[in-house]
């Protein structure tokens, strides 16, 4: 096993700066996806216990008429 | 056991919801293996020192870019052909994933590109059906936004996805058929490859990595996309439209 240095031999910016941002792309997509299901069984508590079907019916005939 | 069940988006949610950790626990041990072989063990270059330790991402990445989309186009195509739903959502759940990759692959190539070549872009064959793949990702995904109705998308999306599969092997042989910058394939199906063990090591470690990554994030996607689309039926279903 080599410790290898941190300079990269003069390349450290490119190679740091490439795993950098891949990290960034896959932390995004990991993050992004969690606050998508948070926001969707949020929704789905709302939708079960708070909204009757008929406030729902109510406002669909509203705007339709 | 009847496995067609599974084709169902209600009952494909908890088994997708069972298969998660199986793949991502793997993927982030062997993230951390494949980087500890790339940069702790595998020796530089002789040619290009240090600086092509960038290929233990930059190449999975340009490889799951375009399995990705051979393999959207083909669950697009399957949803399409036999009016399956499970399968359409599989394909727009691969899309985001595999348009990560892909822009991946273009920065970390352009990483590489500057010191080894010197210039961050050029307009040569790889590069450019890289980018193309890129856009034909993008579009696929806007289109697929655009359109409310989602079989309608669906269907839209599959046509496009299908239509752009040609773009895989334009890729794949732009090396071989055109003078580039972009070196040849290090690894060939029939023959030896041209790296040393460890690297080699490092890049498959690197890539199977990728493919349990993409697996696990497909998934969680494709659970978000059942949840949104029955609850967006069941909501039209409750007022009677």
């Amino acid at each position: 096993m080599n410790w290898p240095d941190l300079s990269m031999g003069g390349y450290g910016f490119y190679i740091w700066g490439s795993y950098l941002v891949s990290l960034i792309a896959i932390v995004w997509e990991v993050v992004s996806l969690k606050q998508r299901k948070k926001a969707l069984t949020q929704q789905q508590k709302q939708s079960s216990n708070s909204v009757p079907a008929s406030v729902l019916r109510g406002s669909v005939n509203e705007t339709t008429s | 056991m009847n496995l067609y069940k599974y084709a169902s988006p209600a009952t494909f949610y908890p088994l997708a919801g069972k298969m998660i950790p199986w793949f991502a626990i793997p993927a982030a041990i062997l993230f951390a293996t494949g980087l500890f072989v790339g940069f702790f063990i595998a020796p530089p270059d002789f040619q290009q020192g240090e600086a092509y330790r960038i290929i233990f991402i930059h190449v999975p990445a340009a490889w799951m870019g375009m399995l990705l989309y051979v393999l959207m186009a083909i669950y697009a195509g399957i949803g399409w052909a036999f009016n399956a739903r499970l399968s359409s959502m599989m394909a727009s759940s691969l899309a985001v994933t595999g348009a990560m990759f892909t822009a991946i692959a273009l920065i970390t190539g352009a990483f590489w590109g500057k010191p080894t070549w010197g210039t961050w872009w050029v307009w040569d064959a790889r590069m450019t059906s890289t980018l193309i793949l890129m856009f034909l990702y993008i579009g696929f995904i806007s289109l697929q936004a655009a359109i409310d109705d989602p079989r309608r998308a669906d269907r839209a999306g599959a046509v496009l996805a299908l239509v752009g599969v040609i773009n895989i092997p334009i890729i794949y042989f732009s090396v071989q058929w055109w003078n580039t910058l972009h070196q040849g394939a290090t690894i060939r199906i029939l023959q030896k490859p041209t790296i040393r063990g460890s690297m080699l090591a490092a890049l498959l470690i690197m890539l199977a990595a990728c493919w349990l990554y993409s697996v696990a994030v497909v998934l969680i996607r494709l659970r978000c996309i059942i949840l949104e689309r029955e609850q967006n039926a069941s909501r039209f279903a409750e007022v009677g439209v």
